[in-house]
C-alpha cells in the first residue's frame, strides 16, 4: 500500500500527532506493557508481516512481498511464497499478550531486553476520512540472557491510524516489510 | 580427536554424550557420512506449479535450483556455472525460461542443458574444444518425488526412495494425501536459531513428554486443549521404516467423528475416506488415534494440531512440514511450510493458515518455547563438563533395556507402536544416526 505521492509537512500537526503515536507505542512493545500496547488496536485490525523473497529485478524484486490475489497472504492463490510470519486479528493477538503474561512463556522468561528505533516517518492523509497513513523504519535491538549475541531485526511499518470514538488515535493496520529473507532471531515472540 | 566408537555405542544404550550437541567434529561426520548420503527434502511439486517456475533451495552448504521445465518435467540441479562456479541463480525463486550466469554469460536451460556460450566458436574452437552437452549444470545424483514432496540424495546408489520410505510412507499420506489432489504448500517461514539441528528432529520423532510442561502457556490460554499430561500419556508413540511420530487418542467414535473432532468439514472428510486404505483410516475409526508431530530421518518433520482459531471456540487443523536444515554445529536454518489439502473450502483453508501462524512457524507460540530450549541446550554443550556428560535418554525401558510395557497391540498402523511416554522413537532415530556416522566415508 501506497500513500499519495507528497507527505504531509512536518510542521503538520497530523504528521506530529502519528509521530508521537508511534513513539509511544514503541515505548509500550519495549517495556512489554502489552495490554496497554493492545488497547491501542482497533477492534478489526489487522497485523500483517510477510515473508521477504529473494527475487529477480525484473520478477518485481523492488516490490516487496506479495500478497495473493485475493489480497491476503497463505491463500495460496499467488504465484509466489504469499506465506506472512504473522498475519494476526485482535483474536490472535490477544492470545499471543495473555501467553507472555502466563508464567509458563519460557521463551521471554527472563524476559528479553527490546529496543525499537523508530525513524523515517512519513505521514500520509486518508484512506478514510479519519484515517492516516503512516510509513516508518524501525530497528529493533532485542538482548537474551548475558552469552548471546544480540539480535537485529530492520522492517519498513505502513500503517493506518483511525480516529478512535474518544478522539485518539489507534492502529487499524500494520504492514512490517521485514528486511531479511531469514530472520536472524530465535521466534517472534515479539512484536515490531 | 573424535571417538566415534565410543560416543555411538553410548548413543545406541540411551545414554547421549551432550557434547553432539554441538560438536564440530561431529558435525562433520554428519555432512561426510549421512546428508552426503541420505535422501533429503527439498521442495513440494505445488511449489512450481508452472513451466519455468523455479525454488533455489540448499542440502547444507549445497545450493540446488529445483526447476519445472518446458515439458512440466522437475529437475534438481547443482547451482554452480560449469565454467568458473559461479551460482547462476541468485534469486529464491521465480519463473524463468533461462539460468544465465552473470560473469561470462554461459546460459542453461530449465532441464540443465547448456544451451548457450559467447564465442563458442571462438573461444573453444566450437564442439572441437567444448561439447555443450557434456557441460549442462550437475543433476543432483538422485531425485525422486512421493506425493509430490521432492527429495534428493547426493549419492548416485541411493537405494529407491519409496524402499527407503518404506512403511512410513502409511504415515506420509495421513499428512499429504488427504484427497487425490494432494496438499499444497505455502512458505516456507525461514529463520535461523542457534540450536544444533537434532534436537528439533528427534523432538518431533516422538518426545510427547515434553508437550504438558514445554507447552503449559498454549494450554493455559485456551488455545489447545489436548496438550494436557492425562491425554499426552493416552496417546501412542509409533515407529515405522525411517519415520515416527506422536498421535493422540481421539474421543470415542468413528472415522468421521475422529476427523469431524479436529475440525476437518464433512467434505474434506468425504475425501479422506476414498482416498485412504482401509488400514489408514482403521488408525482413525477403529485404534481412534489422530496423528501429531513426526520426523522423518533424518531432518523433515511433521506437525498436525488443531488449535482454537476465533472467539467462537472453532477449532481447525493445520497440516505443517518443516526442514531442520544444518548451517553449522550450532545453527540451524529452519524453513517451515503450511500445507493444506488442494481442495480444502477456502474457509477451511483461511482458518487452518490461521492456526498454522498461531501455533507453529517463526511466531507459532508453540515453536516460541521450544526453541528456547533447543538454544540453550546447544550453548551448555559446547563445554568440557558436556563432554563428560552422558544425558539420559532411556525413558521406558527398564535397567536390563526391556521396555517396560508391551508394545500397544491395537493400532491399525504398521510398525511398532508403543502407548504412553518413553523414548523409543528418538533412540530409534538416533540409532540410525549412528548407522549413517559408522558408515566408511
Amino acid at each position: 500500500m501506497n500513500g499519495p505521492a507528497a507527505p504531509l509537512p512536518y510542521t503538520h500537526e497530523a504528521h506530529q500527532l502519528a509521530h508521537q503515536f508511534l513513539v509511544e507505542e514503541a515505548h509500550l512493545l519495549d517495556t512489554q506493557q502489552l495490554e496497554e500496547w493492545l488497547g491501542l488496536l482497533c477492534p478489526d485490525v489487522r497485523y500483517v508481516m510477510p515473508v521477504a523473497v529473494t527475487r529477480s529485478r525484473r520478477a518485481g524484486a523492488d516490490q516487496g512481498p506479495r500478497p495473493g490475489r485475493d489480497g491476503r497472504y497463505g491463500s495460496g492463490d499467488d504465484g509466489g511464497n504469499g506465506m506472512a510470519h504473522l498475519d494476526e486479528d485482535l483474536f490472535s493477538l490477544r492470545r499471543r499478550v495473555e501467553r507472555l503474561a502466563t508464567e509458563h512463556a519460557w521463551t521471554e522468561d527472563p524476559p528479553s531486553r527490546l529496543r525499537h528505533f523508530v525513524t523515517n516517518v512519513r505521514t500520509f492523509a486518508g484512506p478514510g476520512p479519519d484515517e492516516l497513513s503512516v510509513q516508518s523504519n524501525v530497528l529493533l535491538f532485542r538482548s537474551r540472557g548475558d552469552t548471546r549475541p544480540p539480535d537485529l531485526l530492520s522492517a519498513g511499518r505502513h500503517d493506518v491510524l483511525r480516529r478512535g470514538p474518544d478522539g485518539g488515535w489507534r492502529l487499524a493496520r500494520r504492514e512490517v516489510h521485514v528486511d531479511e529473507a531469514v530472520l536472524r532471531t530465535q521466534n517472534l515472540a515479539i512484536l515490531l | 580427536m573424535l571417538d566415534l566408537r565410543s560416543i555411538t555405542a553410548h548413543v545406541r544404550d540411551g545414554l547421549v554424550p551432550a557434547h553432539i550437541y554441538s560438536d564440530p567434529e561431529v558435525f562433520a561426520l554428519e555432512r561426510d557420512r549421512l546428508f552426503a548420503r541420505s535422501w533429503t527434502f527439498l521442495a513440494h511439486e505445488t511449489e512450481i506449479p508452472a513451466p519455468g517456475d523455479f525454488v533455489v533451495r540448499r542440502v547444507l552448504a549445497d545450493s540446488f535450483i529445483v526447476s519445472r521445465d518446458d515439458t512440466g518435467v522437475v529437475h534438481v540441479l547443482f547451482n554452480m556455472c560449469r565454467h568458473k562456479g559461479m551460482q547462476v541463480c541468485r534469486a529464491e525463486a521465480g519463473n524463468a525460461s533461462l539460468f544465465r550466469c552473470p560473469y561470462h554469460a554461459w546460459t542453461y536451460a530449465a532441464d540443465g542443458r547448456l544451451v548457450g556460450l559467447p564465442f563458442h566458436a571462438d573461444a573453444y574452437g566450437g564442439e572441437a574444444g567444448l561439447v555443450r552437452q557434456d557441460h549442462g549444470l550437475l543433476p543432483a545424483p538422485a531425485l525422486a518425488t512421493y506425493n509430490g514432496l521432492i527429495f534428493a540424495s547426493l549419492d548416485p546408489e541411493a537405494p529407491p526412495l519409496e524402499d527407503y520410505l518404506g512403511d512410513f510412507a502409511f504415515y506420509l499420506d495421513l499428512y499429504t494425501r488427504q484427497s487425490e489432489a494432494g496438499i499444497q504448500l505455502t512458505g516456507p517461514q525461514r529463520w535461523r536459531v542457534r540450536s544444533n539441528w537434532k534436537i528439533g528432529a528427534e523432538n518431533f520423532a516422538g518426545d510427547s513428554y515434553h508437550t504438558p510442561h514445554t507447552h503449559t502457556s498454549v494450554v493455559e490460554i485456551g488455545l489447545f486443549g489436548e496438550p494436557q499430561p492425562h491425554k499426552r500419556k493416552e496417546g501412542v508413540l509409533y515407529a515405522a521404516g525411517p519415520g515416527s511420530g506422536t498421535t493422540y487418542k481421539l474421543p470415542p467414535g468413528d472415522f468421521a467423528s475422529g476427523l469431524g473432532y479436529v475440525g476437518y468439514p464433512s467434505d474434506m472428510v468425504t475425501r479422506m475416506e476414498r482416498t485412504w486404505t482401509r488400514r489408514q483410516r482403521d488408525l482413525v475409526g477403529q485404534s481412534g488415534f489422530m496423528v501429531s508431530a513426526a520426523t522423518l530421518f533424518p531432518n523433515l518433520s511433521f506437525v498436525h494440531n488443531w488449535p482454537q482459531v476465533d472467539d467462537s471456540g472453532r477449532v481447525a487443523p493445520f497440516i505443517s512440514l518443516r526442514l531442520w536444515q544444518p548451517v553449522s554445529a550450532t545453527e540451524t536454518e529452519i524453513l517451515s511450510w503450511f500445507a493444506v489439502d488442494q481442495g480444502a473450502p477456502a474457509d477451511f483453508r483461511a482458518a487452518s493458515y490461521k492456526a498454522y501462524l498461531m501455533c507453529f512457524g517463526s511466531s507459532g507460540m508453540f515453536e516460541q518455547d521450544d526453541v528456547e530450549n533447543w538454544v540453550s541446550i546447544t550453548s551448555t554443550a559446547e563445554g568440557t563438563m558436556a563432554r563428560r556428560l552422558l544425558l539420559n535418554s532411556r525413558m521406558g525401558l527398564d535397567h536390563d533395556g526391556r521396555p517396560l510395557a508391551e508394545p500397544y497391540g491395537d493400532f491399525a498402523g504398521p510398525g511398532v507402536a508403543y502407548q504412553g511416554f518413553g523414548e523409543f522413537n528418538q533412540r530409534r532415530w538416533l540409532a540410525m544416526w549412528c548407522d549413517a556416522l559408522e558408515q566408511a566415508p
